[in-house]
């Protein structure tokens, strides 16, 4: 794959910050950029766009390069957290912006529902309805790569999900590579066609959603994308060792070996036991969150998060004797 | 329980933000009165018919045209300056804005020294512009010369924080939209900018109106209207500098008024 968009060793040095070497490829999907704050997320979309130059490395838009051109050259759309609407324009101005014709206007408003709001100005606009004008405006332009930086941050719950779920849709029907960098795991997921993790300026892994959550290359990784379970162990003839307790783990790795254990709290099932034996414990704490309960469960010494569907019968309560089972254990 | 004794009570309950007005309030008393006595001193006809007086005629031309003319010189050049201050990213810029502040607090007769070295007669400027027939001093161009000295930065400081409060990142957005930097200045950075530059251009108008000092010094003739209330003064008393006095306090109210309404204050 040549990549439509192209990111070849792209570098960025901030006083003591350094971003990249940077390579990345996207095509005709979304790759979600996933990482904490201040891992260079939006300085990677201000190399693309041109805003910031880059110290080293290329950029290159169906093999057009972009390099020292400015950002006006590039075709490149970029929607920026708060939306970063001219705030002395209307919403209809703002789009019309940069759009070709009234009608382009029109029919992005239809697509993003955003007509009721063409004759408001943007400090009457709440924060998801300036999204959608924000996009509508960058879509506006007709770009041939689109750039979100968090554009679903500053909303609340409700209001994100929506977007988010309407953001899916509608990047399957643009034929433009999308680069979307957030630091929410769970837009990475829904959104991405792939994700990349970042971290201190680097790449640290890039995949398929599943790929990145199911088999994380690093503890970083594992860590981020909501593994909460991370032990060093060892691999002995009935599994793996962490502890004083023996996870049934089936490996190919020699005896001896020190991988490092990852279990998803969702892959955790507990179940209420009168008997002792492998895996059984103690409940320490259960924290409701809403949808799901996530218990702690002591295993001789071991501390082991589960994620528990509250189910109709007895929810599990601190001091209960359970047995955990793992649905599936990933050694690093 | 305790009680206290009424004057006590009552001085606590004294509200010491109205002591603060009060103190105050006799400065504000020394601004006004003097304004309102000029007012009182001059009867409203003997103004009205002094203002069609050729001097006074005169003067009000000489002044208008050349603050109009020297405002404008500021704003040409004061704006990209201000700009640049406003958005360039190097140690420079602290430098050239203390070169822009210097003819605010340089005394403006000072001013007028430095700039006859400059254009003044017998320098290498001075010689050629005469030459050509547009004399740099004891003319408009020396009064234009000596109100933009004093004037402009006016225009360059206000406009820099003008355009410092408008948020880089919209300019950005419209040239990732596809707009150049001279489409996103006039479209989104100097509407959004506009108030404060307003503020600019009206303070530098009015620093230029009331511009004595320097012009003294440069163009004593043709009289602007802060020339002609000393001449009038010392040679007529102080009741012929009166009228002059009258439409310039009328023209410093209307630029108040101006920063007030449309443009934005930048002391409020």
């Amino acid at each position: 794959m040549t990549g439509r968009l192209r990111l070849d060793g792209l570098t960025k040095r901030y006083g003591g910050f350094d971003l990249g070497p940077i390579d990345l490829t996207v095509e005709d999907e979304v790759l979600t950029v996933l990482g904490p704050s201040g891992c260079g997320k939006t300085t990677l979309l201000s190399l693309v766009a041109g805003i910031v130059a880059a110290d080293a490395g290329t950029v290159s838009l169906d093999g057009r390069a972009l390099d020292g051109r400015p950002p006006e050259d590039r075709r490149v759309g970029l929607v920026f957290q708060d939306g970063a609407l001219f705030p002395h324009l209307t919403a209809r101005e703002n789009v019309a912006y940069a759009a070709a014709d009234d009608a382009r206007v029109d029919a992005l408003a239809a697509t993003l529902e955003i007509h009721d709001l063409l004759d408001r100005r943007p400090p009457a606009l709440s924060g998801g309805e300036r999204q959608r004008v924000a996009l509508a405006r960058t879509l506006a332009a007709d770009p041939d790569a689109l750039l979100l930086d968090e554009p679903l941050s500053s909303l609340d719950a409700p209001i994100r999900r929506r977007l988010r779920d309407e953001l899916h849709d509608l990047f399957r029907t643009l034929d433009v590579p999308v680069l979307y960098v957030t630091h929410d795991q769970r837009s990475a997921t829904v959104l991405g066609d792939r994700i990349a993790v970042l971290r201190d300026g680097a790449v640290e892994q890039v995949g398929p959603p599943e790929a990145v959550l199911d088999r994380p290359e690093s503890e970083f990784v594992a860590r981020f994308t909501g593994c909460e379970n991370v032990f060093e162990g060892t691999v002995t003839d009935g599994g793996v060792r962490v502890g004083d307790a023996t996870l049934p783990v089936t490996t190919t790795r020699p005896a001896g070996t020190t991988p490092t254990v990852c279990v998803r709290p969702s892959r955790v099932r507990l179940e209420l036991t009168d008997a002792d034996g492998p895996l059984c414990g103690t409940v320490r704490r259960r924290l409701n969150e809403g949808d799901d309960y996530r218990v702690v469960v002591v295993i001789d010494g071991l501390e082991l998060v589960a994620r528990v569907r509250p189910s109709t019968g007895r929810v599990l309560a601190p001091g209960d004797t359970v047995r955990a089972s793992l649905d599936d254990v990933h050694l690093l | 329980m305790t009680t206290t004794h009424p004057a006590r009570r009552r001085l606590r309950r004294l509200d010491w933000l109205t002591v603060a007005l009060a103190l105050g309030g006799l400065l504000l008393l020394y601004y006004l009165a003097p304004l309102v006595s000029l007012f009182l001193s001059a009867p409203p006809g003997a103004v009205a018919a002094s203002l069609t007086e050729p001097t006074v005629v005169s003067a009000a031309t000489t002044s208008i045209l050349a603050a109009a003319l020297s405002t404008l010189v500021g704003t040409a050049f004061g704006l990209p300056l201000a700009y640049w201050l406003a958005r360039a990213d190097t140690r420079w810029t602290d430098a050239v804005l203390a070169a822009v502040v210097l003819p605010l607090v340089l005394p403006p007769t000072v001013g007028g020294v430095v700039l006859l070295t400059v254009v003044g007669p017998n320098t290498l400027l001075g010689d050629v512009a005469a030459a050509a027939g547009l004399p740099l001093t004891r003319s408009l161009a020396g009064v234009v010369l000596a109100q933009t000295f004093v004037a402009s930065p006016f225009v360059v400081v206000t406009a820099k924080a003008a355009f410092e409060g408008v948020d880089r990142t919209l300019e950005h957005a419209s040239r990732s939209l596809g707009k150049g930097r001279l489409t996103t200045a006039r479209r989104v950075t100097l509407p959004l900018a506009g108030p404060g530059i307003l503020a600019g251009v009206t303070l530098a108008f009015a620093r230029a109106m009331g511009e004595f000092g320097a012009t003294m010094m440069l163009a004593y003739y043709p009289r602007t209207m802060p020339v002609q209330i000393w001449v009038s003064f010392v040679s007529l008393g102080l009741d012929a500098a009166y009228p002059v006095a009258i439409v310039l306090v009328v023209v410093s109210v209307l630029a108040l008024t101006v920063l007030d309404t449309v443009a934005s204050n930048p002391w409020r």
